[in-house]
């Protein structure tokens, strides 16, 4: 029973442990007052915990490295609520001119872009996005999109993504007036959707302060992979005899560039310009002397071209699991 | 006996969960609000300033997109005055030096070619004159050269304000680490232009004038199109970002929106009823189409003076 007796002490304590961590004081912080900090501070509150990033003294966007010097503290006599320990044990008394240590300049180590904010590595990333057409003057193939990306290291991803057009495809006013005055018809193609597999490297990040005020961060990504896509020609030529049915291409390499603004730790902005490229077969601009000609399938498709469809992609990416731990300080 | 085993079979269980409460947890997200000395400082101390209160020289180079006619690389320069590290004024200016045809220019140029060649071979409509039907209807939209008749962006003078509201760094390959700054721009842009001079009713000029040969009077290729210069005024705006890759140089890239109403073809597409939306057999103003003409700008800047300020 004495073992027993042990064994509820120790589970006491180690239960009681973890709430030690909630004594984080929460509210709203208080601005500084112009000329120091408030006196009445409660004496472990400049080492209760560190800046965040962006709070003076940690890393800041484009700030000088140069550490400036310390200000030497001077004893002074200890705060009210300090009487107390000072009574009880002089040795502990607080020695620390509070007010000038606010004001002094850290000269702590700086790194360029600490404890990078938004760690990726082992994240999954769940990206809906619309996407706008950046190069068919001819016909715009906006529509919904999703890419899932699983982050095996920081900064190397691997992952999938599907867009769809059908019914959202837009002929541009511009090909009727070009046919009305030079007779001249451009084969004109409409996408249904495309899906691809995708390999994800992020070489850049940084951040930025607004107005001063506020630090967001980003990173750059670079993708590419290989996918499918279904289109079909719009029969422009010949419309009363060509009818053409969807077919499904290969597409190759699809390079995309990526920026991801990060709004906390698992949920920010994105805008990617991705190259979709792949071989295209084109309506026939030429026409049949014969309805039977005309009629024959084989010769409603012309040229077979290499195609590359480039589109904007604007969206939001969620990361889960929503947090993780740092494995260092810094 | 068992009551003893029980009760340290319990223990253990209660220990293996005050064990798991007590193992280190993930952050989830947790805000450290800034109660200290650090309350209401500014985000950024010791801030490089790399624009307030410099003269800003950028030698820039830009490409026009979603062209459909004809493509337009201008070169230019931008010369700024920083009144602030965020606020800047100054003008863009830019020369349309390199103008190349798309494809669709050129395939337009080679079926008209095609239409008006008298050589059976490349032709098949060849010795049916002027009444053919490619031939009438065309010409007075395709000139004999149908390059020659397309708008044209000369140049742009573009005062504007520059605002850059947000200003950071970044890491490449974790090894090089650059300040940088987004930038947000707007304006008035003045652009000469090049467009197909006035034809039709109402002109001196036949629209659909051809050549003729003197010896038999019969009638060949359409002549080429003239053009005429105006200048048209439009809104600019756009958003860059600069690299500092130095204490007084830069290299960036900007997006600009220049949204004005031009002829690009050259061609007669409006005017005519119903609605104004046919052609009227005349090409004049009506033909010109609102576009929102938009350039990729790639630029390297120098600032004076040389060294830049450091906040406080």
């Amino acid at each position: 029973m004495k073992q027993a007796r042990v064994g509820l002490l120790v589970a006491t304590a180690l239960l009681a442990w973890p709430l030690g961590a909630q004594a984080q004081q929460r509210g709203r912080p208080k601005k500084r007052p112009k000329a120091e900090a408030p006196a009445a501070e409660p004496a472990a509150e400049p080492t209760a915990a560190p800046p965040p990033e962006g709070a003076a003294g940690a890393q800041a966007p484009g700030a000088a490295a140069e550490p400036a010097p310390a200000a030497p503290a001077a004893p002074e006599p200890p705060p009210e609520e300090a009487k107390g320990i000072c009574e009880e044990n002089p040795e502990l008394c607080p020695q620390i001119d509070l007010n000038r240590a606010a004001a002094r300049e850290v000269p702590a180590p700086m790194y360029a872009v600490q404890q990078i904010y938004a760690l990726r590595a082992r994240r999954f990333e769940i990206n809906p996005y619309w996407s706008f057409t950046l190069n068919d003057q001819f016909v715009s193939h906006n529509g919904p999109g999703l890419s899932l990306n699983y982050y095996l290291t920081n900064v190397f991803a691997v992952g999938a993504n599907f867009n769809f057009y059908s019914g959202l495809n837009q002929p541009s006013e511009f090909n009727a007036q070009t046919r009305r005055a030079a007779r001249v018809a451009v084969p004109l193609t409409e996408f249904n959707w495309s899906a691809g597999l995708n390999f994800t490297y992020v070489p850049v990040y940084g951040k930025f302060a607004g107005f001063s005020d506020f630090i967001f961060h980003y990173d750059l990504y670079v993708v590419g992979g290989v996918g499918m896509l279904s289109n079909r020609p719009i029969a422009v030529i010949d419309p009363d005899n060509r009818t053409f049915d969807s077919k499904t291409r290969l597409t190759i390499a699809n390079p995309g560039l990526g920026l991801r603004i990060f709004f906390n730790r698992w949920f920010a902005a994105t805008m990617e310009v991705r190259d979709y490229i792949f071989l295209d077969e084109l309506e026939n601009t030429e026409l049949q002397n014969t309805t039977e000609e005309a009629t024959n399938r084989d010769n409603w498709y012309g040229e077979t071209k290499l195609t590359n469809h480039v589109q904007a992609q604007l969206g939001v990416s969620i990361f889960f699991p929503f947090s993780w731990h740092y494995q260092k300080p810094k | 006996m068992n009551a003893a085993k029980a009760v340290r079979r319990c223990l253990l269980v209660l220990g293996a969960v005050a064990a798991a409460q007590g193992a280190p947890r993930p952050a989830e997200a947790q805000e450290i609000q800034v109660t200290g000395p650090l309350a209401g400082a500014p985000a950024v101390r010791r801030l490089r300033q790399h624009r307030k209160g410099r003269v800003e020289i950028a030698p820039n180079a830009s490409f026009t997109l979603l062209d459909e006619y004809q493509r337009t690389i201008l070169f230019g320069a931008r010369l700024n005055y920083n009144l602030a590290d965020w606020l800047a004024l100054g003008v863009w200016g830019a020369h349309g030096t390199i103008k190349t045809t798309t494809s669709l220019a050129d395939q337009i140029q080679e079926v008209n070619d095609r239409r008006f060649s008298d050589d059976p071979n490349v032709n098949p409509d060849a010795g049916t004159g002027a009444n053919n039907t490619d031939r009438r209807l065309t010409a007075p939209n395709v000139g004999r050269d149908f390059k020659e008749q397309l708008g044209a962006i000369n140049w742009v003078i573009a005062p504007q304000a520059t605002f850059v509201p947000f200003r950071g760094k970044l890491s490449l390959f974790e090894k090089i680490f650059v300040d940088t700054d987004v930038y947000f721009f707007v304006g008035p842009a003045f652009i000469g232009l090049s467009e197909r001079e006035n034809c039709g009713l109402g002109t001196s000029v036949d629209c659909a004038a051809r050549a003729v040969d003197p010896a038999t009077g019969a009638l060949g290729a359409p002549l080429t199109k003239g053009t005429t210069s105006r200048v048209a005024v439009a809104p600019t705006g756009g958003i860059g970002l600069s690299l500092y890759t130095g204490p007084f140089t830069a290299v960036g890239i900007e997006y600009r929106a220049l949204p004005f109403a031009w002829n690009t073809g050259g061609f007669d597409t409006r005017g005519g009823p119903p609605g104004e939306d046919f052609p009227d057999g005349k090409v004049d103003d009506k033909d010109r189409q609102f576009k929102f003409t938009q350039m990729i700008t790639l630029s390297v800047s120098f600032y004076l003076p040389a060294k830049p300020k450091l906040s406080e």
